[in-house]
C-alpha cells in the first residue's frame, strides 16, 4: 500500500483525535516500519489494518465508520496534491466514470507497483452511475467516502447506496444518483 | 509544555525526520534509475532512427520496383498505397479510391473473411488464394502473402500484402492434375505391364504387372528387376542396360524371361526407356512388359507344324511340285524327283524354270507332244484340273492334279501333284479278269446258286440252278423262291432260312418238288449276304442235287439193318447148333464108354483101340464146337474194358493150362497193365501159350513171353523152340478151321479167335518161324 495513504491517514488521526492518539496507535500496533511513512514509499497493507484496528480500539468507534471518515478526508489530500486530475472533469459522474480507464492509468504511471481496486461500470446516465467495486482489501467504505466527497467537490450531493456482493466486502455494488 | 507532550513531539519529529530521509533516499534511487533509463532510451532511439531511415528507403525502393502488385490497405480494405504493378493489375487510376474487398469473387467471401480474421490475430498471412473479379470482368486467381501494420502503440492500423497472379499457374496445375489422372488411368488399365525403376529398385508398378508376375506392389518395391528375371536372357539385356547407362541408347526392347512368384516363367517383350533429367542423367527407367508366352507358344507350335508339314510333304507318296507365276520351282518333294527320274535332291530344284527343264525331258512321257501341249494349255487356262491320267514311257500311269494358287484373287503360281496309279490301275484290270473268271465258274459249275433278298425274292440264279429246278432263269428272277420251289418239309427250311437271315451259315438237306413234280434231294449251303456296311441284305444258297447219293444211302441203311438182323440170327443159330450138336456128341461119348465097359472081355485090342479113338474124336468134335461158339461171340458189342495187369493174366493161364513137364514158360520183361477186356486178353494169350507149349518135341522146351512199347501200341511176343511152321501156312493159320499138322487136339479155330480179338483192338498179328528151330508170334494191341 502506497505511503501516501498512511501519511494521509495519520494526518487525519492527528487532526481529529490529536497527536497523542497518533502516537498511541503507532506504539500499540507494533509496526515493522515503526510508524515511519513517506508518501513515495510502499508499505504492507497489514500495517494499515493494524493502525485502523488500534484506532478503533482507542477511540471506541466502528472500523467501517473510521474508514468512511478516512475516505472523506483522503479526497481533499489527493485533490490538493494532484489538482490537474480533477480539473479534467466538469462533473462528478464523468469523473467516477473515468476512474478505471483514466485516473488509475495515471496512478500506474507514477506508481507502477500500486495495487488499485477496480471499478466496473454497470450503467451510466447524465445524473446517475452504477458500478461494482472490487478489491482484495475490502475497503469499500473508503471508496464510499471518496465518492461522497467527489460530489461535494463539484458542489453537489448524491444519494449513494451500496450492496455487498460478497460478505467480506471485496465486491460491492454502488448505485449513485446525483441530487438536484 | 509538559514532559509527556515533549516526549510525544520528539517521537513524532523523529518519525518525520526519518520519513524525510527515507523519502530522500527513495527519490535519489528513482532519479538515478530515471537517468539510466533515459540514457538507454536515447541510445536505442538513435539506433532505431538510423535503422528506420535505412529500412524505409530500402523498402520504398523495393515496393516501388517490385514486379508483383503490392498494396497497403486499412483494416476496412481501402487501399492506402500501392505500386504500379498493383495499379495495372487492378486496373485503377492513380488517385482512385479502391476498396479491395469489392474485388473478391462471391464464392470466396467467406474464405476471405476467415483469412482476414486470422491475419489480424496472427499478424501475417501466407498463401491466401482467392479469386478476384477485375473491373473488366475477368476472373483471376491470386496468391496473397501479407502482414498487419501496427501503429506505435501496437494497434493494428492496416495491412500490406503482395499479390501474385497465379491464374495461369493454377490452370496449368489443374491441367497437369487432369493429365496425370488420365495417365494414371491409362497406366493402371494398360494390359501391358509398366514398371518405373531408378537404377536399383522398382518404384512403381501397375496392376498388369501384379497380374503378370503375381507379386503385390509392396513385394515388388523390395525387388530389383534382375532379381525377378530368369538368368537366360539377362546378359544381353544387361549389355543393353549398360549401353543405356552410358548414354548410347535412349531405349531398347528385348525378349526377357521373368520368374513369377509361383516360380513359373513369364516370357515377355520388354521395352526399356530412359527418363533423363535436365542434366542428361538417367533418373528413371520406364519398363514396359508384354506377355508373349502365348505368342512364343504359338510360334513354336507354328514351327512344329511347319516342320511336320514339310516333312509330310517331303515324304508324301504323291509327287508335289509348286511353281510360281513365272513357272519357277518353289517346292518339290522326293516323290516328284523319283517319278520324273530326277537325281538331284528336291531342294536343288527350287528356282529352276520348269518350262526350260521340261524341254529335253519330253521322252519321259509316252506321248511327248500331246503331254507338252496339254500342260501348256492347262497353265494358260489356270483352271483346276483333277485326275488327269498321264502315261509315262516306262509304262507307269500317273494321275495328275493341277491346282492354281490365288492369293486374294491374284494368280500366284500353281501346284502339280502326281500320284503313281499304275498298280491300282493294273489291280483294277486284274480284278475285272478275276471277276469274269469267277462269273464263268459260277455260271458253269455243277452247283445251283440262288441269291434272295430279305423277302426271299430271287435276285440271281445260275444255269445249274435252272436245270436243277426245272425253271428257266426268266421264270425264277423276281419271284419268291418258296412259291416256285416246293419243299416237302417246309418247317425245316423256314427255320434254316431264318437262321440264314440272322447271319448264320448252315448246311442242310431238303426234299423238293421240281417243276415237273419229281422229287429230288438237295443239299443246301446257306450263307447271309451283307452290304457294304455289314448289314444283312439277303442270303445266298448253294444247291447240290444229292438225289442219287441219297438213294444209295437209303439202300445202305436198309442193308445194314438186314445184316444186323442176320448177324443176330447167326449168333443164335451158332448157340442152337452147338447145343444141339453137343448133346448127340455126349450121347456118343457115353455109349462108347458103356460099350468099352460092358464088352471089355469080348473086345479084342483092336476093338478097344477103335473105341478109344472114337472117344477122342468125339472130344475133338466137342472142342471144335466150343471154339466155333467162342469165335462167333467175339464182337465189339460185349467188350467190357478195364485195367488189366498182363502179368497176372499170364500167371492165371500157366496155372490152368496143361504144360508138359519138359517145357518151361519164362516172362523175359515186365509186362504192362493195359486197358482192355480181361476175358478177351485171357483168351488171346491162352491161345498163343497153349499152341506154343504143345508143339515142342525137344528134350528141353522153352517159351518166352516179352513186350515192347511203341507209340500207339503194345507189342507182345511169344517165342518157342518148337517144331516151327512152314512158310506156306503163315497166312493160312489165322483162317478158321485151318491148322498145321494132324494133331488130334487142334481144332483150327484158336488162331482165328486170336485174329478176331486183335482186330477188335486195332492190332496186328504176324509170326516168324523156322522149321526145327521154333516160332515167334508177334501181336500188337492199341493202347
Amino acid at each position: 500500500m502506497k505511503g501516501v495513504v498512511f501519511t494521509e491517514f495519520l494526518e487525519m488521526v492527528e487532526l481529529k483525535f490529536g497527536l497523542e492518539v497518533v502516537d498511541t496507535i503507532i506504539e500499540n500496533s507494533n509496526l515493522p516500519s515503526e510508524g515511519i511513512y513517506t508518501s513515495v514509499g510502499t508499505y504492507s497493507f497489514n500495517e494499515m489494518v493494524s493502525l485502523i484496528t488500534s484506532l478503533s480500539d482507542e477511540v471506541k468507534a466502528p472500523m467501517g465508520d473510521l474508514i468512511y471518515a478516512f475516505g472523506l478526508y483522503l479526497f481533499k489530500g489527493l485533490g490538493s496534491s494532484h489538482p490537474e486530475v480533477i480539473e479534467n472533469y466538469s462533473n462528478p459522474i464523468s469523473l467516477l466514470y473515468a476512474i478505471e480507464d483514466h485516473i488509475h492509468v495515471h496512478v500506474k504511471k507514477l506508481y507502477p507497483d500500486a495495487e488499485l481496486p477496480t471499478f466496473k461500470i454497470l450503467d451510466k446516465s447524465d445524473n446517475s452511475i452504477s458500478m461494482v467495486y472490487s478489491s482484495s482489501r475490502g475497503l469499500y467504505r473508503l471508496a464510499h467516502g471518496l465518492i461522497e466527497k467527489t460530489f461535494e467537490h463539484f458542489n453537489g450531493t448524491a444519494t449513494i447506496t451500496y450492496e455487498l456482493l460478497k460478505e467480506d466486502g471485496t465486491e460491492v455494488k454502488f448505485d449513485i444518483v446525483q441530487n438536484g | 509544555m509538559d514532559n509527556k507532550e515533549i516526549t510525544l513531539l520528539k517521537r513524532a519529529l523523529d518519525r518525520q525526520v526519518k520519513a524525510r530521509k527515507q523519502a530522500e533516499s527513495i527519490l535519489e534511487a528513482k532519479s538515478k534509475e530515471l537517468y539510466d533509463t533515459t540514457r538507454h532510451l536515447q541510445e536505442v532511439n538513435s539506433r532505431l532512427e538510423n535503422l528506420l531511415s535505412e529500412k524505409s528507403s530500402e523498402l520504398n525502393e523495393i515496393f516501388v520496383n517490385i514486379v508483383d502488385p503490392y498494396v497497403v490497405m486499412d483494416l476496412m480494405g481501402n487501399i492506402i498505397k500501392m505500386n504500379d504493378a498493383a495499379r495495372e493489375f487492378l486496373g485503377c487510376g492513380p488517385d482512385e479510391e479502391v476498396d479491395l474487398s469489392s474485388y473478391v469473387h462471391k464464392d470466396y467471401i467467406e474464405y476471405t473473411y476467415n483469412s482476414f480474421k486470422s491475419l489480424v490475430e496472427v499478424g501475417t498471412i501466407k498463401n491466401y488464394r482467392p479469386k478476384l473479379v477485375l473491373k473488366d470482368g475477368t476472373i483471376r486467381t491470386v496468391e496473397v502473402n501479407g502482414s498487419i501494420i501496427y501503429d506505435e502503440n501496437r494497434v493494428p492500423v492496416g495491412a500490406q500484402g503482395i499479390i501474385r497472379d497465379i491464374s495461369q499457374e493454377s490452370e496449368i496445375k489443374e491441367l497437369l492434375g487432369n493429365q496425370r489422372k488420365q495417365l494414371d488411368i491409362i497406366v493402371e488399365n494398360s494390359p501391358l505391364g509398366i514398371i518405373l525403376t531408378d537404377n536399383e529398385h522398382i518404384i512403381k508398378a501397375n496392376n498388369a504387372i501384379v497380374n503378370l508376375l503375381g507379386y503385390s506392389i509392396e513385394e515388388l518395391k523390395k525387388q530389383s528387376l534382375d532379381a525377378i528375371s530368369s538368368s537366360e536372357h539377362t546378359t544381353e539385356s544387361q549389355k543393353l542396360m549398360q549401353k543405356m547407362d552410358d548414354g548410347e541408347l535412349e531405349n531398347f526392347s528385348v525378349v526377357r524371361t521373368f520368374i513369377k512368384k509361383n516360380g513359373k516363367q513369364l516370357f515377355t517383350k520388354t521395352a526399356v526407356s530412359a527418363v533423363k533429367n535436365q542434366q542428361g542423367e538417367i533418373d528413371y527407367k520406364v519398363i514396359i512388359l508384354e506377355d508373349i508366352t502365348k505368342e512364343l507358344e504359338a510360334e513354336e507350335q507354328l514351327k512344329a507344324s511347319e516342320n511336320r508339314l514339310s516333312s509330310l510333304i517331303a515324304n508324301l507318296h504323291t509327287g508335289i511340285l509348286v511353281e510360281d507365276e513365272d513357272r519357277n520351282v518353289v517346292l518339290a518333294n522326293k516323290m516328284f524327283c523319283a517319278l520324273f527320274e530326277i537325281e538331284a535332291p528336291p531342294h536343288r530344284l527350287v528356282g529352276i524354270n520348269c518350262e526350260n527343264a521340261m524341254s529335253g525331258n519330253e521322252h519321259l512321257f509316252k506321248n511327248p507332244d500331246f503331254e507338252v501341249s496339254r500342260i501348256n494349255k492347262i497353265i494358260q487356262k489356270k483352271d483346276l484340273v483333277l485326275s488327269d491320267e498321264v502315261e509315262m514311257a516306262d509304262g507307269k500311269t500317273l494321275q495328275r492334279d493341277f491346282i492354281p494358287i490365288f492369293n486374294k484373287g491374284v494368280y500366284n503360281g500353281h501346284l502339280w501333284t502326281y500320284t503313281d496309279v499304275t498298280i491300282s490301275k493294273n489291280y483294277k484290270r486284274n480284278l475285272e479278269v478275276q471277276k469274269e473268271k469267277y462269273s464263268s465258274i459260277i455260271a458253269n459249275m455243277n452247283l445251283g446258286l440262288l441269291e434272295v433278298n430279305l423277302d426271299e425274292i430271287i435276285q440271281t440264279v445260275n444255269q445249274s440252278f435252272c436245270s436243277m429246278s426245272g425253271y428257266t432263269e426268266k421264270e425264277l428272277l423276281g419271284n419268291k423262291a418258296t412259291d416256285l420251289i416246293k419243299i416237302t418239309d417246309s418247317d425245316t427250311l423256314n427255320s434254316k432260312s431264318e437262321k440264314g437271315l440272322k447271319g448264320e451259315s448252315d448246311s442242310y438237306e431238303v426234299e423238293v418238288l421240281q417243276k415237273d413234280g419229281t422229287t429230288r434231294h438237295w443239299l443246301i449251303s446257306g450263307a447271309p449276304r451283307y452290304n457294304d456296311s455289314g448289314k444283312v441284305i439277303g442270303s445266298l444258297g448253294i444247291h447240290l442235287d444229292i438225289t442219287a447219293q441219297k438213294q444209295l444211302e437209303l439202300q445202305k441203311e436198309a442193308l445194314v439193318k438186314e445184316l444186323e438182323k442176320s448177324n443176330v440170327g447167326l449168333q443164335e443159330y451158332a448157340h442152337i447148333v452147338s447145343h444141339d450138336l453137343k448133346s448127340p456128341l455126349r450121347s456118343i461119348s457115353a455109349l462108347c464108354t458103356w460099350l468099352n465097359e460092358d464088352y471089355q472081355d469080348k473086345l479084342d485090342d483092336n476093338g478097344k483101340y477103335n473105341l478109344s479113338m472114337m472117344q477122342e474124336k468125339v472130344e475133338a468134335m466137342d472142342s471144335l464146337i466150343d471154339g466155333i461158339l467162342k469165335y462167333s461171340t467175339i464182337n465189339s458189342d460185349n467188350i467190357e474194358n478195364s485195367s488189366v495187369d498182363v502179368n497176372e493174366v499170364i500167371k492165371e493161364i500157366t496155372d490152368i493150362i496143361y504144360i508138359p513137364e519138359h517145357v518151361k514158360v519164362v516172362v523175359t520183361s515186365t509186362l504192362p497193365t493195359i486197358y482192355a477186356d480181361r476175358t478177351k486178353v485171357h483168351q488171346l494169350i491162352q491161345n498163343f501159350l497153349s499152341n506154343a507149349v504143345v508143339h515142342i518135341e525137344r528134350e528141353k522146351g522153352l517159351v518166352e513171353i516179352g513186350c515192347i512199347e511203341t507209340k500207339t501200341h503194345w507189342q507182345f511176343s511169344v517165342k518157342d523152340n518148337g517144331v516151327g511152321i512152314p512158310k506156306e501156312y503163315h497166312e493160312k493159320i489165322f483162317k478158321i478151321f485151318q491148322s498145321v499138322g494132324n494133331k488130334e487136339r487142334s481144332t483150327g479155330i484158336g488162331l482165328s479167335i486170336v485174329k478176331k480179338i486183335i482186330d477188335l483192338y486195332e492190332g496186328q498179328v504176324w509170326l516168324e518161324s523156322e522149321i526145327g528151330e521154333g516160332t515167334t508170334f508177334f501181336f500188337t494191341l492199341k493202347k
